[in-house]
């Protein structure tokens, strides 16, 4: 315990001698002699300190501008078109709240709706016939002023709450049942109702990812590529007369051209990547790389590569999780924040 | 005014005297104090009535692009497919050109119309002066090099006549009146006998 005290003493008297140590290093970190070299190799690399410097300068950016390309990206998005499908639990949930509402409500009054002796009206008896003299038209047999009322509960695997099968219950309940003359339709009389599209498109079935009608409950992202290259943003350098926004749009007309309807949302970035410069003894040898990304939405078009003067060959419409399968790790990173859950 | 005080109406025990009877009195005494107490209960809840609400059907809702979902709803039909929505309405559908205001006469009506009563009825075109005077000297190239300044003068009559048309004393039904159908060259002239 005293050695202790004695060497954490003598690590902060070390510590005082280097004024330019930062705060949270001063305070949390505990030097021993033996390991300064490691430690200073330690805050470099974390620093991304050149060779020659020890310390990191306090002003970080301004002082090494000249080390980093400023490039402008666009992460271009499609909207999700449709909300995405219940899961199991809240399908159950709402099917035992509907239920338990039939013991709450007031009765059903069908003269309020349907004028007695019409067409309307008899429809309406039609069905409720069919139905065992239940209003309710999804719940299964549930009587819920019946003895069994408490009853209201499915059991496992019950497949009565699923959200297309009451779908098609009620689409099927849309039927028309009376014929043009007042009376009863035979069963061959009747129309089906045309049912509404699959959520499954036929760009899902066949995952051809440069359709924008695929995966319609997720949001979608533009990615492009070059010969040889890697799967990445929209980007190109910026001169440095015009602005990040600026930028973005020309960007994107140059990548995917101009038979797009987009709106870039904000003229703020909202993501960015950064790539470190590499020194050789103490000489710069590649430039770092600062890649802010500004957020686009596709309203109507599709991109069209042909005469991308970026050197884009190839685009993709991918989900976050494809993009993360697809994309190089650090650079997944510094985007996947901007990106919605779905 | 004496039976409505306080100490005269019934009193609930409340959990800290009882607590304080359990700790503390020993149960040789605390059976001369239990007495004491008049439990009565009040069955506050029964006297709010449960709200009547009217039945609610789930109800599939289409919108004019095929789009469904389902709601809870007083209406007893299955199926509401709704024929004018932000789906296909112009506000919410900007670049759709199927939904601007074109004129649609298929029927023939609006002509008949025009022909029985000409063209002041029509909505104004929206024409700029710039859009005029160009207009005025593409007509003026085209009727060949009269001259120059005979090109200009047409150009800013043309300028002029559209201030005149869009000033704000300009009204299109007063003209209608003040000049009616039979100086006008597209009115069929009624036949004399």
């Amino acid at each position: 315990m005293a050695s202790s005290a004695r060497s954490s003493g003598a690590a902060a008297a070390l510590l005082r001698r280097r004024p330019n140590v930062c705060a949270s290093c001063r305070t949390t970190q505990f030097l021993r002699p033996y390991s300064v070299a490691a430690e200073a190799q330690a805050t470099a690399e974390a620093h991304h300190l050149k060779p020659t410097q020890s310390e990191p300068h306090v002003p970080f950016t301004v002082s090494r501008k000249a080390e980093y390309r400023i490039r402008s990206g666009i992460i271009l998005s499609r909207a999700p078109l449709l909300t995405r499908p219940l899961t199991p639990f809240e399908n159950s949930f709402f099917f035992y709240q509907k239920r338990l509402n039939e013991r709450l409500t007031t009765e059903f009054r069908h003269s309020m709706f349907f004028k007695k002796d019409t067409a309307a009206d008899l429809d309406w008896r039609i069905k409720l016939e069919e139905r065992g003299g239940l209003v309710a038209k999804e719940l299964g047999r549930y009587y819920a002023k019946g003895r069994n009322a408490w009853n209201d509960e499915l059991l496992v695997g019950s497949t009565l709450s699923d959200e297309n099968r009451i779908r098609e219950t009620l689409l099927k309940d849309a039927e028309l049942r009376v014929t043009e003359d007042g009376e009863k339709a035979k069963p061959d009389e009747i129309v089906p109702v045309e049912k509404p599209q699959p959520r499954i498109t036929e760009s899902d079935k066949k995952n051809d990812v440069q359709k924008l009608d695929r995966k319609l409950d997720q949001t979608l992202y533009l990615v492009v590529k070059r010969p040889g290259g890697e799967w990445q943003f929209p980007a190109d350098d910026m001169s440095t007369e015009e602005n990040l926004h600026q930028a973005a749009q020309r960007i994107l007309d140059a990548a995917a051209g101009p038979n797009m309807n987009t709106w870039i949302v904000g003229r703020v970035p909202v993501a960015h990547h950064v790539v470190q410069p590499t020194f050789e003894d103490s000489s710069l040898v590649t430039k770092g790389v600062k890649t802010f990304f500004l957020k686009g939405r596709i309203m109507a078009g599709q991109a069209d590569l042909k005469e991308s003067t970026l050197g884009y060959r190839e685009f993709k419409w991918l989900t976050k999780d494809e993009l993360k399968e697809l994309m190089p790790e650090p650079y997944f990173k510094s985007v996947r924040n901007m990106m919605a859950d779905r | 005014m004496a039976s409505r005080l306080p100490t005269a109406l019934p009193r609930r025990p409340t959990t800290s005297t009882l607590s304080t009877f359990n700790t503390l009195a020993p149960q040789t005494t605390s059976s001369s104090i239990i007495p004491t107490l008049q439990q009565t209960q009040t069955r506050n809840a029964t006297l709010i009535k449960r709200p009547k609400r009217p039945y609610a059907f789930t109800q599939v809702i289409q919108l004019s692009d095929g789009s469904t979902y389902t709601m809870r709803t007083c209406s007893p039909h299955s199926l509401y497919k709704s024929t004018k929505d932000t789906r296909n309405h112009v506000m919410w559908n900007p670049s759709e050109k199927s939904l601007k205001n074109v004129e649609v006469d298929e029927a023939g009506k609006l002509a008949a119309f025009r022909g029985r009563y000409g063209r002041g009825w029509d909505a104004e075109s929206v024409v700029t002066p710039e859009e005029a005077a160009a207009e005025a000297k593409a007509a003026a190239a085209a009727g060949g090099k009269g001259g120059d300044a005979k090109k200009d003068d047409k150009a800013a009559a043309a300028a002029a006549s559209f201030e005149d048309k869009f000033d704000s004393s300009y009204d299109p039904l007063g003209d209608l009146i003040s000049s009616y159908a039979d100086n006008d060259a597209n009115v069929a002239k009624p036949k004399k006998k």
